[in-house]
């Protein structure tokens, strides 16, 4: 165990003020006996020193699938008081609102007699890996719409129907938008590359539901053990990655301006009521309307392969959710008591409202919003419901999937690509990749176990489990 | 001039050396290209490149990040830079030959260059360069 810090429950741990100079706040992070043992230090130092940043409120927080990344860890969580808090692109990451999103079909897993077949007709469907570009040809005034509008964008456009939005984290559209904060250099990148896949971690799965642990949530949602679905998993491309880019140049100047000391560059912030903070804050939502529109496409292909290969009608497949993993946004909490609005930063961590939250679709009010948690190539995904307790733990949030263990150098000497695609199509899992390099970064070997990350969740009680679902193809950028 | 891969959990962090800063530079530039496409190798297509930053490890963030824009919207896989580091800027030509989707699919999309564990120094005539790409 680190030194220093605190067991302060069977999954909870305390990173005290002092672990690093300067932390405002105690950090608080969700861990069980045995994933601590993948704790690495980087990441609770990273916890600390977003302690320090000014007008954190309550506590620097990080969930169970808490790793080492830059700026915050992966997993980490953190609300800024709107007078005299920051915003920062280090909260957010590159991928401006990577997410994943859970599309339920009619189909069972034994109706599905080729799978090779169908996972072959995806992957020619959605483009996908390194230098991929697009199908779709934007205009330069499709792609502002698209950056105000978000899946709203992407149905108007006929990818999809309105029911669609309504099943979306922020009905798949932050109205703050300001494309204007959006550079030329970033436009650039996204015109070719919407509704495109991309690489590393992202992916398209097709699932079973193997397990209902929640039989009336499960039902509200149309799902029953043994049914197809289809997870997708990506982000804002190009346009986003630019975005955070230029915004943590102009973010570093304003760090100093506005005297602001930092244990980490890759923490450049700006007050929230800042010009650079503001700004930020616009390109940002607008990327993120860029990624949900992104999703909204690449599902609307995916429908279109199910419906010409097993003649199913668009009104069959409904999305479940859309979540965000790595955005900043405006919300409102109860801190000790008081309801305030404060500005949430989620690093890898998926938002988990509660029963009875605004931004729920009406028909899950009373069970709480959808969250959704993949799982590596060739484990289990979950699907899951947020709680009240989330609402008073974590501002609403939960982790976001199961965190890397084993790194990009060490599975290539450890692990063969050819290796993990066979060992996976034994146990009935198609990959397919555009190089069996991409498969062995992904390789299920990797990852934390993702049962676990989930079990720690739910007991924990800021999510709770619904159902299941085994992967049965994949493909992968 | 060269690079090797150290351990990282969740990122890709590379340490490069060099004699001189500016083969640093270049050999960064290679590294990142690597790590992208997986495979490397010299080309004669030119692009111009010019960033600018107060100090040293943000002219490399600067132009590492330049260098992954201008990779994606050319489509040029970089294999070498000719650069002149002066103190707040870094100019010259990027060179290396076309994206091709059959030969450059062996790596990984590199998101942004991150300051976290960002290291630059001279050990003996050695110029050291840690960075931690997010992919």
């Amino acid at each position: 165990m680190l030194e220093g810090i605190k067991r302060i429950g069977p999954c909870e741990w305390e990173v005290p003020r002092g672990f690093v100079p300067a932390m405002r706040v105690p950090g608080r992070f969700f861990l069980s006996d045995a994933l601590m043992e993948t704790l690495e230090e980087g990441a609770i130092h990273q916890l600390a020193n977003v302690a320090t940043m000014p007008g954190i409120v309550k506590n620097s927080l990080a969930m169970p699938d808490i790793h080492w990344g830059y700026g915050f860890p992966i997993g980490g969580v953190a609300a800024f008081d709107l007078e005299e808090g920051v915003i920062s692109p280090g909260g957010v990451g590159f991928d401006i609102n990577c997410g994943v999103r859970l599309l339920s079909t009619p189909l069972r897993a034994g109706e599905i007699t080729n799978r090779r077949a169908l996972i072959e007709r995806l992957f020619k469907a959605v483009p996908t890996g390194v230098g991929a570009k697009s199908t779709l040809r934007l205009s330069t005034k499709e792609l502002e719409a698209m950056l105000l509008k978000g899946s709203a964008w992407a149905v108007d456009q006929g990818y999809g129907t309105a029911k669609d939005i309504v099943r979306c984290e922020e009905q798949g559209q932050m109205k703050s938008a300001d494309p204007s904060a959006v550079s030329a250099k970033a436009r650039q990148r996204g015109m070719p590359q919407s509704g495109t896949l991309g690489s590393g971690n992202h992916f398209l799965e097709v699932q079973e539901v193997r397990e209902i642990y929640n039989p009336p949530a499960a039902a509200r949602m149309g799902l029953s053990v043994g049914q197809v679905c289809i997870m997708i998993h990506c982000g804002s491309r190009g346009l986003g990655h630019q975005v955070c880019t230029d915004h943590l140049k102009v973010l570093e100047g304003a760090t100093k301006r506005y005297k602001i000391t930092l244990p980490d560059r890759q923490l450049a912030c700006a007050p929230l009521d800042s010009p650079e903070g503001r700004a930020y804050f616009g390109a940002m939502a607008a990327a993120a309307n860029y990624a949900w529109a992104n999703r909204q496409v690449i599902m609307h292909m995916t429908r279109g392969v199910l419906t010409s290969l097993y003649g199913i009608a668009e009104d069959e497949m409904p999305l479940i959710y859309d979540v965000a993993h790595n955005v900043a946004k405006f919300e409102e909490h109860e801190v000790d008591g008081m309801r305030r609005k404060v500005c949430v930063h989620r690093k890898g961590a998926t938002r988990a409202f509660g029963p009875g939250s605004h931004d729920i679709p009406p028909e899950f009010s009373d069970i709480g919003q959808p969250v959704i948690i993949p799982g590596s190539m060739g484990t289990p995904s979950y699907l899951l419901n947020g709680t009240l307790h989330a609402m008073e733990r974590t501002f609403g949030s939960t982790c976001h999937g199961a965190g890397r263990v084993m790194s990009r150098s060490k599975a290539k000497k450890a692990l063969s690509g050819q290796e993990v695609k066979e060992a996976l199509e034994n146990e009935g899992i198609i990959v397919r990749a555009p190089s069996v390099g991409a498969i062995v970064d992904e390789a299920p070997e990797v990852y934390k176990p993702s049962a676990e990350v989930v079990r720690v969740v739910h007991d924990v009680g800021i999510s709770r489990l619904i159902a299941r679902l085994e992967p049965m193809g994949v493909i992968k950028g | 001039m060269s690079y090797v891969e150290l351990e990282h959990t969740a990122d890709v962090k590379l340490r490069v050396e060099a004699g001189t800063l500016e083969e640093l530079f270049s050999e960064a530039v290679r590294a990142l290209m690597a790590t992208m496409y997986g495979s490397v190798e010299p080309g004669t297509r030119a692009v111009s490149v010019e960033v600018h930053s107060a100090d040293l490890e943000g002219l490399v963030h600067d132009l590492l990040s330049e260098a992954l824009f201008l990779s994606d919207v050319e489509e040029v896989v970089f294999s070498s830079a000719r650069l002149t580091i002066g103190k707040d800027s870094v100019s010259g030509i990027l060179l290396g030959e076309p994206f091709d989707p059959s030969r450059h699919r062996g790596g990984s999309e590199v998101k942004g260059i991150s300051y976290s564990g960002m290291k630059i120094g001279k050990e003996d005539d050695t110029y050291i360069l840690d960075v931690i790409l997010d992919v």
